[in-house]
């Protein structure tokens, strides 16, 4: 890692006279920003992710992403596809470092962590719901919603048997995978990503497997989960979605428009107008 | 690290712990490919087979040596030389003897040969004239006397052929003759075989001197500097008699069956060495397969050590199974050529010796799980979940 920091570090510097006009410019929002720091489940700031491409000019994935999200909101990430929402939930997830800029959790700085720091902070602060469910085939349901905490002393079967009850499917708790419908799965998914009680819930197309109905009535079960105050963030291309979502981003070529909550700075009302 | 500092507070307790949940996991992931594991199980359990049945072969093939090769070691033959004329030992050679060694005993011997013969059945036999048979043997039946002043000793074998034990009356060269004793069956190859020889006292004997003196010590080693003390004191002017000591072969003897034991045993290896590559082979399978599934649980929060404890989990379970049911395997392998080959003497297959083999195979079997399941476990542990998870 410390082999890619070095140059971008370089590009960083390069690019600081944009950087220290731009601070000028938006400094009162970013004084906000950084006393209300605590605001934010999940805060995004300046962030710039590039992939080597083979020998060419790198791939910009996230091209300055200005990004926050409040406890108890459900933002809907939209764009088209290659667009970088993948690598934004990535980022978001401790799944992958930004190139250059600062990620926050709960107000806490976790741009730079080791891998064993990233994957603790996965497990206690961010849940994850993939579109094909990522369920363990040989696991039952009520194992599967407690495997992030299957190694830890203690065990979370009770607190998974009620996430599993409160998803309705309390007679479904020592079903495999294989026994449950797609809609039964993607609920075992959401049950599991809440074990921990996570800050962050962060979806990638968690509808685009499933039938219309089956699909919104997950969104339903988003709606609670953000009612308990956890950020939801989709990445989608089903309008459903973004119906069902307080805020919908745009994200086109690493460029992000409404990235930051409607009452913060200018961006927020392009996000408006979307 | 610092993932698991809740955990190491707890120490080897928290340690322990983990592997529960990785057993029962990596059990699960063994048997959604049976026929996989079957023969990755089979793999191994052929491996400790061979390891355990050769090592075990090659052992009874030692030790019935060493049974079959039996006092030779420990004894020391000394026969007049007669390319220099010397046609039998004096009582001033065995006295001189006697003198050389010391502490092992010597026991002289008259020798002739007669027809041995009772009820019928006749033999052609060497006969001894012994004063001292105790010194030299142990009986099976009946008893040897301090001084051997009547009646004959049998040899284990003419005992048997004449059909005779304690107590019957045999005939030798035409007098009939009461067995006092008879020998314990001694398998040996020594020029003095008492197998297939009759003991009489001296006083059966009217010859000059000794044919023959046997020096018996208690150990190879004694019986070796015997031998050199009687070249040195008996043959210093003259080689008056010849030596025939066997200690040196038997070493070289037991230094031969070491080698074919530790060859044995590298054929076996062999044969869990390819055991091995074919559990790499099977944990390479099923880490690209579950791929996505481990980069889920690294995403999801599990620490990359708790991974690689479920895959080192299902490559020792593979290993511990082959091993067990190898060793198993051989148990009845062994047992059945026991029953079915009356020519393998059972106390030399009990002997507790090859259990260190059995055992030896059992480590070895889940060593090779271990260590063949280490490579493709890491591998996987520490792909970043980001990679994993891309479709």
């Amino acid at each position: 890692m410390s082999g890619d920091a070095v140059p971008d570090v370089e590009a960083r510097d390069v690019e600081a006279p944009d950087v220290e006009a731009r601070d000028i410019e938006a400094a009162p929002d970013r004084t906000r920003d950084t006393a209300a720091g605590g605001d934010y489940a999940v805060e995004l700031r300046d962030v710039v992710k590039r992939y080597p491409s083979g020998g060419g000019e790198p791939v910009v994935a996230l091209d300055d992403v200005d990004f926050a999200v409040r406890p108890g909101e459900f933002v809907a990430v939209v764009g088209p596809s290659g667009s970088g929402k993948s690598t934004l939930l990535n980022v978001l997830g401790l799944l992958d470092d930004p190139t250059a800029g600062q990620r926050l959790l709960d107000g806490v700085d976790v741009t730079n962590l080791s891998v064993a720091e990233r994957t603790r902070a996965r497990k206690e602060s961010i849940g994850f719901v993939f579109q094909d469910f990522h369920l363990l085939p040989t696991l039952t349901a009520v194992e599967n919603v407690a495997m992030p905490t299957a190694f830890d002393a203690g065990d979370a079967s009770g607190q998974a048997a009620d996430l599993l009850a409160r998803f309705g499917l309390g007679d479904r708790l020592d079903h495999e995978p294989s026994e449950l419908s797609g809609g039964q799965k993607q609920r075992v998914a959401i049950a599991r990503a809440l074990i921990n009680e996570p800050a962050v819930l962060l979806a990638d197309e968690p509808t685009g497997n499933l039938d219309t109905e089956t699909g919104e009535s997950i969104l339903a079960e988003f709606e609670r989960v953000k009612s308990e105050g956890v950020a939801v963030i989709a990445v989608t291309h089903d309008p459903l979605v973004e119906e069902y979502a307080d805020r919908v981003v745009d994200l086109t070529d690493g460029v992000m428009t409404g990235g930051l909550p409607t009452d913060g700075p200018p961006e927020g009302e392009t996000g408006d107008d979307r | 690290m610092s993932d698991g500092d809740g955990r190491e507070a707890s120490g080897l307790g928290g340690w322990l712990r983990g592997w529960r949940p990785a057993v029962s996991m990596a059990s699960r992931n063994l048997r959604r490919n049976r026929v996989r594991t079957v023969l990755a199980v089979l793999g191994v359990c052929i491996g400790v087979l061979a390891v355990a049945a050769l090592g075990i072969f090659g052992n009874v093939l030692a030790l019935g040596a060493d049974d079959a090769i039996g006092d030779i070691g420990t004894q020391v033959v000394v026969s007049p030389n007669n390319d220099a004329g010397v046609e039998s030992l004096s009582d001033a050679d065995v006295a001189s003897i006697r003198r050389a060694v010391g502490e092992p005993a010597v026991v002289p011997l008259y020798s002739d040969s007669a027809t041995v013969a009772r009820q019928g059945d006749q033999t052609f036999a060497t006969v001894y004239g012994i004063e001292e048979p105790a010194l030299a043997y142990e009986a099976a039946e009946g008893r040897l006397p301090e001084r051997h002043r009547q009646g004959a000793i049998l040899g284990a074998g003419i005992a048997e052929d004449l059909g005779a034990g304690a107590g019957d009356t045999v005939e030798i060269a035409g007098s009939q003759v009461r067995v006092i004793a008879v020998l314990v069956e001694s398998q040996t190859f020594s020029p003095v075989a008492p197998d297939d020889a009759v003991f009489l006292p001296e006083s059966a004997f009217s010859a000059d001197g000794y044919a023959q003196a046997l020096v018996v010590s208690d150990s190879g080693a004694e019986a070796r500097a015997a031998a050199d003390a009687i070249r040195e004191a008996v043959n210093a002017r003259q080689d008056r008699v010849e030596l025939f000591e066997l200690a040196a072969l038997v070493d070289e003897i037991n230094e031969f069956f070491d080698l074919l034991s530790t060859f044995l045993l590298g054929l076996g290896a062999i044969s869990l060495v390819v055991a091995g590559v074919s559990i790499l082979n099977v944990m390479l399978m099923s880490t690209v397969e579950r791929r996505q599934e481990i980069g889920v649980m690294r995403a999801v929060g599990v620490a990359r050590r708790d991974v690689l404890r479920v895959l080192l989990a299902e490559a020792g379970l593979i290993g511990a199974a082959g091993a067990a049911a190898g060793t198993l395997l051989t148990v009845l392998l062994v047992a059945g050529l026991v029953v079915a080959t009356p020519a393998v003497d059972a106390a030399l297959v009990l002997d507790p010796t090859n259990g260190y083999y059995l055992l030896l195979a059992l480590v070895f079997g889940v060593g090779v799980g271990i260590v063949s399941g280490a490579y493709p476990a890491w591998k996987a542990a520490n792909e970043r979940p980001v990679e994993a998870l891309r479709n």
